[in-house]
């Protein structure tokens, strides 16, 4: 309030004085007040993405504990189930002419990192190296990889499962989706299953798991001595890809929420850093003004004097 | 030999969903519905062809549906 009472006095003072670069400094004092408003506005909205962030990091730590402990259950399922093939020796069938189905197991959620992108990126890399035969089918689970792959390869696609990641995978979403994979025209000779595979909370991996056919299940070296019925080969073929999928899709949702945890702790860390340079920024700009309001009325003071 | 559900045009896993809805069915009701969230199940697919999305369809209708009919034919 001061300043402006003295503003007329120093304006009268400074045009008798020195008549053209009068202006200048009013300009940038009421610029200095504009900006003074904009990083309040500015601060203000920080501090709310970052209790937005905090928030979401929590609720991302309470789920990764329960994710964590249903990755550790499905595990058992998916590593048993491989274990069976282990013992008899069984190999994948490649050659000329084989279909391969390929299922991506990501989510539909977003705002966890590179989690998604990293297994679409993986999957476009094997395919332009060559490790993936070019005419291989897609299915993909959730939305993420979905929006990915249909970009890059959409000629590959075949199916696509949404709904994936709301909360922990259930088996009885492993079977309706394996289901549904038996369901596809094509006979396939490899399934294979790209999932995340959990190293630890900071570090996962895009990993492959070998669903076999039953035609690879027959030629397995050990076979025999399992003494597997012909007619129960196709059920135990639906169920080893369940399991697989169960454990991919369940170790993948652990990977998701702990990269989301690590998203949110960094996005948390980087608004408080922002925070102390705005505010910083902020009492600064508040020191520049009244520094300039008292240099205006000492002027105009000394002005008026004469 | 084969099972009467195999002769009724379902797989394996179809099998065990409905099973294990049934035990999960007849459990004692504080029980039932912790067990009964494990059995949930709400997805939706959509077919591709040409590269091209297909309508959205949820997923434990068509299994129903594509089961039914497979056992008619059948």
């Amino acid at each position: 309030m001061l300043s402006r009472a003295a503003r007329p006095a120093f304006r009268v003072g400074a045009a008798a004085l020195r008549p053209a670069p009068a202006c200048s400094p009013l300009v940038a004092q009421t610029a200095g007040y504009a900006t003074l408003r904009e990083i309040e506005d500015r601060l203000k909205s920080i501090r709310n993405i970052e209790k937005i962030t905090k928030t979401m990091k929590i609720v991302a730590s309470t789920k990764l504990t329960r994710a964590q402990k249903a990755m550790n259950e499905s595990r058992v399922y998916g590593e048993t189930s491989q274990k069976t093939f282990e013992e008899a020796e069984t190999k994948p069938i490649d050659g000329e002419g084989k279909k391969t189905l390929l299922v991506v197991c990501s989510s539909d959620k977003g705002l966890c990192g590179g989690i998604h992108s990293g297994m679409s990126r993986y999957v476009r890399r094997q395919l332009a190296a060559g490790n993936l035969p070019s005419d291989i089918d897609i299915a993909v689970l959730g939305e993420k990889c979905k929006a990915q792959l249909s970009r890059s390869n959409p000629k590959n696609m075949v199916l696509s499962f949404s709904g994936v990641g709301k909360a922990i995978p259930t088996f009885a979403d492993a079977t309706a989706i394996a289901d549904q994979l038996c369901l596809l025209p094509t006979q396939y000779d490899s399934v294979k299953i790209l999932y995340n595979k959990f190293v630890n909370a900071t570090a996962y991996e895009p990993t492959i798991i070998e669903a076999f056919s039953e035609e690879a299940i027959k030629e397995s070296a050990n076979f025999s001595s399992f003494e597997i019925d012909d007619t129960v080969l196709p059920s135990l073929r639906e169920y080893a890809l369940a399991n697989s999928l169960f454990w991919g899709l369940a170790e993948g949702h652990a990977c998701e929420q702990s990269a989301r945890r690590n998203a949110m702790d960094n996005a948390s860390k980087n608004a408080g850093d922002m925070i102390n340079k705005f505010q910083i920024l902020f009492n600064r700009t508040r020191q520049a003004v009244i520094t300039g309001e008292l240099v205006e009325i000492i002027t105009g003071a000394a002005a008026s004097e004469n | 030999m084969s099972a009467a559900w195999k002769s009724a045009g379902l797989t394996y896993n179809r099998y065990l969903t409905i099973a294990s809805r049934v035990v999960r069915r007849s459990l004692k009701d504080d029980k039932r519905l912790a067990a009964e969230r494990r059995g949930e199940s709400d997805l939706r697919f959509a077919k591709w062809e040409n590269g091209k999305q297909g309508e959205a369809k949820s997923l434990n209708q068509a299994n129903e549906s594509g089961f039914a009919q497979a056992a008619q034919s059948s």
